[in-house]
């Protein structure tokens, strides 16, 4: 079997590829009011714009760093580049990709995924959308699907209507830093009664040593509208650590219907700290499913707020947490309409000392009655090295809730992994077996093709404890 | 500017200051006050500083000390800035040292003295002691120090503890010596007062293979004053010796306007066994923790707390459960019943540590809700540091009563109150029925049903058919 392990170091090391680019614009190293100003002069912003970035860059500097969660000690704000554009125009198609940055993204496979059944395509390659396609019955049905800059130029007025609404930049600290300088992410916009009949898919990536990342991605689906979003990550691999601080926001109107999946897979020396939040109007329905494999420390909980009556939310979350990794996920449901339902899932594995935590929140404020909602988390440790924490909070505020809440933890048993190995499968074998098995919730919900991506990544996990 | 008299407008009534919900409005405990109480009571040397280094603690120390639960606090119903405990207690017992039917021993300590002290002769013969504390101190100092000195057992960094270490008036000490058993239970009463400070310590100390049952009784001794805070702030320490067998119930009844705050421990040696049933009925604001420290290889722990609010009481309660030793068991079940605007917030923390191989836990925390304006909040956690464990789970569930269960009662005569009432106390029952005794249990079941008719007396329930 010494062959098939091999070939999954080779995988990884295809992964793990750092291009030199000249970068043409960027940003001087660390944070002032200059160089927010900066960033939104190169970008030549309307000034509603600008007063929103110092308003949240005055707020990034007031509030204090989290006091829970992951060690943040060692990121510094001084040393990072807050803006860097790889190109100097955003590409219509293919064709016009400059070598390099294409070459990179053959490596990931984008073209033929856009082949077999991609709607379109935002890749991020640092901090600006580089490539863009949108299918051509995709613009003619009305949905919008372009990077974040270029929607504010184009469509000034549904993205101001929108736009900071669900997460505003005083949410938390690194909101109000993302919301100082962000760049790139993608603009979605589906019309009133449009199903979007293939997901809507964009890569990111991080390149570049100390370069932050801050995508910026907003998600409106009209009334009766259907959309799925897939986000996949990669990312090259460097001694220092580099930050990402996304912000997502997701309206979705009444009657529609959302799906945002997410595998993530940065390199292991990144900080991974996303704010992702959804409305959910009445009747609508909101998914997040989110899969976290890579990273240094990921601080991550996609959150729905129930708004309209009878809307519904699901969370899959599924974490893998190996040597050096914290995976500090989980999500929140927060019902503030009657009738609305939630449901949290979230699966953990972490092992070679890694740590996995759920940290979840399900609450349900006064005046939403009717409420169903049920939280279960399972986590599997492989080895004595490694943690598992689960910290739920669940504040129920109304008499006629019903909610339910498990989480068990337990060990690969020696008895599921006896059994397979006298099927003739080896150790390792069997206990990747098991573990996809154990995550099987989440790959199930995958496309196919992602579902292969995705055991893949996990093969690549579990490849140190394996080995 | 010029006021204008408007004859519509009536005075608003005086409202309290607004206060943050962390604020501890706690004004007596200074260094004058630990003084005066050493000086009062003769203390040794030792105690002194152990008390002052409690102050320095308590003065440093967050209210809570746990990040995970801080937006879970809420003190503003504490108003206990006019609390102050008495200096000088009375040591000598005014009862007649007459044993209740069916008792082992029994203390009764009220704010300002020790108010009984009673002990079976067998018991006594065996070796057996029940006692104040202050008795302790003098009589046996080389023991005294050994629960006290250093802060004994109780978490550094809880800062309620820390008050009860710096300012304790009053205190109680079971000592159970190796391999005696105790067949009848102890009693442990404290009253205090409407109005009243009481700050206390308990000392539960089973040597290897002893048993022992204990009953705790917490009440309110006098009529109830409307508005008047008395404030309970006390310790319980249980260690448990090798083999040590320990059922304990705790009833808490104090009046509708106290204020307890308790801090329990229980270090639990190999092969113990402790099984504790906490019953939370009285005072406007609890603030309990609970700390289990597994650290004996095969010792268990069962543990079962019910809460039943009404009014705008508050039951704020912390439970954690360590496993330190091998093959050790944590069962941990606590169910609450809320009406009107009560609250109860159940948070608990089972941390299997690296040394805990073949760890079994579990912590369930369930809430039923019977009013628009109740809220429950469960944070059950869990930290895990081993996984080779039998079992480490929790589940929680928040629900309101069940329609189907009353229209089954309904439809076969019972009247739509009633049918509630059983269905509420149906809830809580596979709690009650884990107090480890049975006095205790009819004691509970009793109180259980008083407060029901209390909570139906004080205001609506929430559902259609509470209004028939």
């Amino acid at each position: 079997m010494t062959s098939t392990r091999d070939l999954v170091r080779d995988e990884r090391d295809q992964f793990a590829f750092h291009d030199d680019i000249v970068y043409l614009k960027e940003t001087k190293r660390g944070l002032t009011r200059d160089t927010v100003e900066e960033i939104s002069r190169f970008k030549n912003e309307p000034e509603w714009m600008l007063e929103f970035r110092l308003r949240a860059y005055d707020h990034f500097l007031k509030r204090k760093m989290p006091s829970w969660g992951g060690r943040l000690d060692d990121i510094d704000f001084d040393k990072i580049v807050y803006y860097r554009k790889p190109s100097e125009r955003e590409e219509k198609s293919w064709d016009d990709v400059p070598e390099q940055i294409k070459a990179t993204f053959e490596k990931l496979g984008i073209p033929e995924a856009e082949r077999k059944f991609l709607a379109g395509v935002g890749a991020q390659y640092d901090s600006e959308v580089v490539y863009h396609s949108v299918r051509e019955e995709l613009t003619k049905i009305g949905v919008v699907f372009m990077g974040t800059d270029q929607a504010l130029k184009e469509y000034p007025e549904i993205f101001r209507q929108h736009f900071g609404t669900v997460v505003p930049p005083e949410d938390n600290k690194f909101a109000a830093l993302n919301s100082a300088v962000w760049s790139g992410g993608s603009f979605v916009y589906v019309p009133k009664g449009v199903e979007v009949p293939l997901p809507l898919q964009a890569y990111f990536r991080i390149n570049g040593e100390n370069t932050g990342q801050f995508e910026r991605t907003l998600i409106v689906v009209d009334e009766g509208a259907k959309v799925h979003y897939i986000e996949g990550c990669t990312a090259p691999i460097y001694a220092t650590d580099s930050l990402h601080a996304a912000v997502v926001e997701v309206v979705a109107l009444p009657g529609s219907k959302v799906r945002y999946t997410t595998i993530q897979n940065w390199s292991n020396d990144v900080y991974n700290l996303v704010t992702k939040r959804a409305h959910a109007h009445a009747r609508s329905t909101v998914e997040w499913v989110d899969a976290n494999t890579g990273s240094r420390l990921t601080m991550k909980y996609p959150a729905i707020y129930l708004r309209g009556e009878g809307a519904t939310a699901e969370v899959i979350s599924v974490a893998v947490a190996g040597k050096g990794q914290h995976q500090d996920t989980g999500a929140k449901a927060v019902h503030l309409a009657p009738n609305t339902t939630s449901r949290i899932v979230s699966k953990s594995v972490s092992k070679d000392g890694g740590r996995a935590t759920y940290r979840g929140q399900l609450k349900v404020a006064p005046g939403a009655t009717g409420v169903t909602a049920s939280v279960r988390c399972d986590a599997l440790m492989l080895d004595d090295q490694s943690r598992s924490d689960t910290y739920p909070y669940i504040d129920i505020q109304e008499d006629d809730t019903t909610m339910t809440h498990e989480a068990t933890v337990g060990k690969v048993s020696a008895e599921q992994v006896f059994y397979l190995m006298a099927r003739g499968l080896t150790e390792n074998e069997a206990t990747n077996l098991i573990v996809q098995g154990f995550l099987e919730v989440f790959t199930k919900e995958l496309p196919m093709e992602y579902a292969i991506e995705f055991n893949r990544l996990v093969k690549l996990e579990m490849e140190g404890s394996l080995g | 500017m010029t006021e204008v008299a408007d004859p519509s407008s009536r005075p608003r009534p005086a409202r309290a200051p607004r206060r943050s919900p962390t604020e501890l409005a706690v004004t007596f405990l200074d260094r004058p006050f630990v003084e005066a109480l050493v000086a009062e009571r003769g203390e040794p040397g030792w105690l002194r500083d152990d008390r002052l280094a409690a102050l320095t603690a308590f003065e440093s120390l967050e209210v809570e000390s746990n990040r995970l639960y801080t937006p879970y606090l809420d003190l503003r119903a504490a108003r206990i800035e006019d609390a102050a405990p008495y200096t000088a207690v009375a040591v000598t017992p005014t009862g007649t040292g007459d044993l209740p039917a069916g008792v082992a021993a029994l203390v009764e300590i009220r704010e300002d003295g020790v108010a009984a002290v009673a002990l079976d002769e067998a018991a006594r013969a065996a070796g057996v002691r029940v006692l104040p504390l202050a008795a302790l101190v003098r009589t046996d100092e080389v023991f005294a120090r050994s629960l006290l000195d250093g802060g004994s057992i109780l978490p550094a960094d809880e800062k309620l503890a820390q008050l009860s270490r710096a300012a304790w008036s009053q205190g109680i000490v079971v000592h159970i010596p190796a391999n005696v058993r105790v067949e009848r239970p102890i009693v442990l009463r404290w009253a205090v007062g409407a109005a009243r400070t009481l700050v206390g310590r308990t000392f539960i100390v089973l040597d290897d293979g002893a048993q022992a049952s204990v009953v705790e009784e917490l009440v309110q001794s006098d009529e109830v004053v409307a508005g008047a805070y008395g404030l309970l702030s006390a310790t319980t320490e249980i260690r448990l010796g090798a083999n040590a067998r320990l059922a304990m119930a705790s009833l808490q009844e104090l009046g509708p306007d106290h204020v307890a705050f308790q801090q329990r421990l229980a270090r639990i040696g190999e092969g113990a066994d402790l099984r504790w049933a906490l019953a939370q009925l009285g005072a406007r604001l609890v603030r309990s923790r609970v700390d289990n420290v597994l650290a004996g290889d095969r010792s268990t722990v069962e543990q079962v707390e019910i809460v039943f609010g009404i009014g705008d009481q508050l039951h704020d309660l912390t439970s954690y459960t360590r496993h330190q030793g091998r093959d050790t068991t944590g069962q941990l079940l606590a169910k609450g019943v809320l009406m009107d605007n009560a609250r109860s917030y159940m948070k608990g923390l089972i941390s299997i540590e690296k040394t805990a191989i073949g760890t079994d836990s579990y912590l369930g925390e369930f809430g039923m809700n019977l009013s628009k304006h109740s809220r429950a909040v469960a944070i059950p956690s869990l930290e895990i540091d081993q996984p080779d464990c039998r079992r480490a789970m929790h589940s929680s569930s928040v629900g309101p009563i069940d329609e189907s269960q009353l229209f089954y009662l309904e439809s076969r005569g019972i009247a739509p109150d009633e049918a509630r009432k059983f269905i509420v106390l149906g809830f809580l029952e596979p709690v009650v029925a884990r107090v480890p005794l049975e006095d205790a249990q009819d004691r509970l079941r009793e109180a259980l049903e008083a407060k029901w008719a209390a909570g139906i007396g004080i205001g609506t329930i929430g559902g259609g058919s509470a209004a028939a």
